[in-house]
């Protein structure tokens, strides 16, 4: 049975639980906005992270550096996009 | 048939496999584009409530909790269920992914019921600019869980019928890709739309 | 009765009465022709169905050339408007709706199969590979776009035509505002067609990454390829954005959703702003390929190699990355604040640097080099100065506090057309020209097609640079009229003949077609340029597998051919094997049929049979997930058989 439940990804999973308890005392403690969000931008980046390479084996293949840069380069553009959009439509309007 | 590499995984294992995994992490780049094109489109109308209400008024942690452990638990199910097959085991790799689809299955009756209330505090979709925005994203996010349900049951059906060979180990991996990948998109849900709201 | 009476046009015009009777007569007449020669079946068996990159090819250039024609009446109709003051040709209504699908015709449904035709019939054989990396899903995306392009076109008989310009800015396009269905049909035309888009995207970066011949880094890739890798990139990048922007305009057109409309918190500007964040990228996933084709011709006609090719690839590169850093600069005007307007203004200018990189490595390349002048390299050389002259225009209107005397006027579209007609238009004629002989096995006639670049060259700077004057001059864009005091009279006028001397190129274009096909030789062999790419190592026609042999270039450059021809490098290694290739099938055409049907539904508000066409898309992926689906394999003795026809053909 216990072949089933790799240590890699049971640790991982757990570690998940415990990124999404943490991010959770955003709302049960008192927090300043700006602590807030550095809280959940650190837990849910590190998740992703997790997701990416724990359990869909991105670096798992040759083509390990094409999907790395495929994913940052995604992840740059969505951030680009986000922050342009807030500085355009909301902070500098 | 096409030529077999007995040096790799199962799903790497013909050119036309290894072709299809990479396809499918140049169309998860799309999908982070789409989702991300959701989020700023959120973040712009968030505050934009008109005479409708708040995401704080609306959101109950409770149901959010619920959907986050049922999907981080399946995507670690699904996890096991590529792991079994690389095992070899057909009747484990079933097994955990019928726990995935049973554990997406409830997170999307949650959700109903989340959407369900929703329309009854008065928060339907065609409310306000918010309302208008956290229901696309939410919703979007879920027809992509429905989708992964169909699409999980009909590769499900494959390997019970065709058994674990280069074509059906190519299909759970590349689902497998796009579970854990929703995961991924929930987690940004559950910190930037909930959580943020409620803070 | 009243269910028909929403598909009859709101502004009919004698026009568009004309036109009607033209499509039905047209459409009874290939019908009838199809079916006097017996060629349903053909046509079903041999392309409908087909999953050969270089047929999907010949059928999105069919399309590109088809719609060029159709973008191209508009443009003449909008100029045969300005002509004259107070001209009664269009009335106010018809004018927006020709300026919309002119605009949307020509970027999305002209200049995009353009280049996608290319992406399809050169890709594979400048890499050395049998077919891209999804041969099936290449087809989809070809029968989603048609079906796109299709509906798209439709509103012109048929409920009436989009009027809110090819931008189509909230809170005009909505409801309130645009009260026909013609705004729906854009919502959801361009999105059936983006969907076939972004598949094309990842088709091919995969086939690009993947497929490449043994000995072909990254490095070594022919200059095309590089550039329809960071293009394909873009749109991959690009693409999903628009997706959701469409979705959310046609939600609120149909659904009554909130995003975009006036009241109930709803932001018209951020519909502005996701339409560039996709439509700047969408520049550059346009201009990228032309590049590609100009340097595989310079460097052909100079007969030495492309100058600069580190420097080309990696201006390439971060053009891939600030495509996606200036989209602001479509609005300066908005209303957000100097600060914004300055990054934006920046970020525009420093794009400006990696693609002036380019112009120059051209211009080394042709430096001493024996330049040969036919019909491809003339449009090359006419291109340099006229799409300069664009970019300069634009680093003017990448001037914030500038670009508020630039803003909405002529000067604006006279720029965007400097960029491009010579850029985008020029390269695809271009290549066409060059690329014809490889296609079709008769090369198109030098003289005429010669002629033909002078005429447009002149017919372009007459139409256009009147534009700039009236710009600045203050003409607005998107104007039906103006009074006869302004003063634009005679400048408009010159624009309209210098349109017309463009029609006459694009007629010439035609005849040139006509007159090769009937009096050009055939005897050309498989290399009528001394061209230098790996794409010319193939017979002509080129065989459905390509390469008999899989060509490998560990020995040789970016310029396999020309090695080979000059350096005597050995690229086709090894013996003859038998070939797998893929199975041909009927199920994407159903599938996009499926979505035709679904989008023209959702545009009139009809649900059930939206439904039906929803559940034959759902059908066909089913039916796909189940389907076993091997290929075939080309017996080694029939290939060999096919290659000795060739050599005894004389071909190589």
């Amino acid at each position: 049975m216990a072949k089933y439940f790799p240590l890699g990804q049971v640790m991982g999973f757990v570690f998940s639980l415990v990124l999404t308890v943490v991010a959770l005392l955003v709302y049960f403690m008192d927090m300043s906005m700006t602590t807030g969000m550095i809280v959940l931008l650190v837990t849910a980046f590190l998740q992703a992270g997790l997701q990416f390479i724990i359990f869909m084996h991105a670096g798992e293949s040759k083509d390990k550096w094409s999907i790395y840069s495929n994913i940052v380069y995604g992840f740059a553009m969505v951030l680009i996009t986000i922050l342009g959009t807030l500085l355009i439509l909301l902070w500098d309007m | 048939m096409a030529k077999v590499d007995h040096s790799v995984p199962l799903e790497y294992s013909t050119e036309e496999n290894d072709l299809k995994i990479f396809g499918f992490w140049v169309f998860l780049g799309a999908e982070i584009m789409l989702f991300g094109t959701l989020f700023a489109a959120y973040f712009t109308l968030v505050d934009r409530t008109g005479s409708g209400p708040s995401g704080a008024e609306i959101f109950e942690i409770t149901p959010v909790l619920a959907e986050t452990f049922l999907l981080l638990t399946s995507s670690f199910t699904i996890g096991l269920a590529i792991h079994a097959m690389r095992l070899g085991s057909k009747k484990a790799t079933l097994t955990f992914m019928g726990i995935t689809l049973a554990l997406g299955l409830a997170f999307l009756s949650v959700e109903i019921y989340e959407f369900l209330h929703y329309v009854h505090v008065g928060a339907g979709i065609t409310v306000s600019a918010f309302t208008s925005i956290l229901l696309t994203t939410l919703g979007t996010h879920g027809l992509h869980v429905t989708v992964g349900f169909f699409w999980g049951l009909f590769i499900m059906i494959q390997i019970a019928k065709r058994g674990l060979n280069p074509e059906t180990a190519n299909k759970s991996f590349i689902f497998s890709l796009y579970w854990h990948f929703l995961d991924v998109v929930w987690i940004f849900i559950f910190s930037f739309i909930y959580l943020k709201g409620m803070m | 009765m009243e269910f028909f009476e929403r598909f009859m046009i709101p502004h009919p015009s004698f026009l568009i009465y004309v036109s009607m009777v033209l499509i039905v007569l047209v459409s009874i007449a290939l019908v009838g022709v199809i079916t006097y020669f017996k060629l349903w079946g053909y046509l079903w068996r041999e392309w409908i169905t087909t999953v050969d990159h270089k047929k999907i090819g010949i059928m999105y250039l069919l399309m590109a050339l088809l719609m060029l024609f159709r973008g191209g009446v508009d443009a003449i109709m909008l100029r045969y408007q300005l002509s004259m003051p107070e001209n009664t040709f269009l009335d106010a209504q018809h004018y927006n709706e020709v300026f919309t699908t002119h605009g949307v015709v020509m970027i999305l449904f002209m200049a995009m199969p353009f280049i996608t035709f290319f992406f399809n019939f050169l890709v594979p054989l400048q890499i050395g590979a049998r077919d891209v990396a999804f041969p099936r899903l290449n087809n989809l995306s070809f029968w989603l776009f048609f079906m796109g392009a299709m509906l798209f076109n439709l509103s012109f008989v048929v409920g009436g035509s989009p009027d809110a310009g090819w931008t189509s800015y909230f809170p005009l396009a909505d409801v309130e505002f645009s009260k026909s269905v013609g705004t729906n049909y854009y919502m959801i035309a361009i999105q059936i067609a983006g969907i076939g888009t972004l598949m094309t995207g990842i088709n091919f970066i995969t086939t690009i990454m993947k497929m490449r011949a043994p000995g072909m880094t990254l490095f070594k890739m022919p200059m095309f390829t590089w550039s329809a890798l960071i293009a394909n990139l873009i749109v991959v990048f690009a693409f999903p954005v628009l997706t959701v922007a469409l979705a959310m305009g046609a939600m609120d057109r149909l659904f009554d959703t909130q995003f975009f409309a006036i009241g109930n918190g709803g932001m018209d500007m951020l519909w502005a702003n996701l339409f560039w964040v996709w439509g700047h990228p969408e520049v550059y996933i346009l201009i990228l390929p032309a590049f590609g084709i100009f340097s595989e011709i310079i460097s052909t006609f100079s007969r030495r190699n492309l100058y600069g090719y580190n420097s080309m690839v990696w201006s390439m590169i971060v053009i891939s990355v600030f495509a996606f850093t200036v989209w602001t600069h479509h609005f300066f005007t908005m209303g957000q604040g100097a600060f914004t307007n300055s990054i934006f203004s920046i970020t525009t200018m420093a794009i400006a640097i990696p693609t002036g990189v380019k112009i120059f490595n051209w211009m080394f390349t042709l430096y001493k080099g024996k330049i040969e002048f036919t019909t491809p390299m003339l449009y090359a050389v006419h291109f340099i100065p006229l799409f300069t002259l664009g970019g300069v225009t634009g680093v003017m209107l990448a001037m914030s506090a500038a670009d508020y005397q630039y803003h909405n006027t002529m000067f604006l579209v006279a720029h965007f057309h400097n960029v491009i007609i010579p850029g985008v238009v020029y390269a695809m004629l271009a290549g066409l020209t060059f690329y014809w002989p490889k296609m079709f096995g008769f090369m198109l006639n030098e003289k005429i097609g010669k002629a033909t670049v002078w005429v447009m060259s002149t017919g372009f700077l007459l139409a256009f640079m009147p534009m700039y004057i009236t710009g600045l001059d203050g003409q607005a864009r998107r104007m039906y009229t103006y009074s006869e005091s302004t003063g634009f009279t005679t400048l408009n006028m010159v624009s309209f003949v210098g349109a017309g001397i463009m029609a006459v190129s694009f007629i010439m274009l035609v005849w040139n077609i006509w007159y090769s096909f009937k009096n050009s030789p055939r005897n050309i062999g498989s290399d009528p340029w001394n061209a230098r790419g790996l794409e010319w190592a193939t017979h002509t026609p080129i065989p459905a597998y390509n390469f008999a042999i899989t060509p490998d270039i560990t020995d040789s450059t970016s310029e396999a051919f020309w090695d080979m021809k000059h350096k005597g490098t050995e690229i086709f290694k090894g013996d003859i094997k038998k070939i797998h290739m893929p199975n041909y099938s009927g199920v994407p055409f159903i599938m996009s049929c499926g979505f035709f049907l679904l989008g023209f539904s959702l545009i009139f508000s009809m649900w059930i049979p939206a439904i039906v066409g929803l559940i034959v898309v759902l059908a066909c992926m089913a039916y796909r997930s189940f389907e076993k689906d091997h290929g075939y394999y080309i017996p080694e003795e029939e290939v060999k058989a096919t290659e000795k026809q060739y050599e005894k053909r004389g071909a190589k």
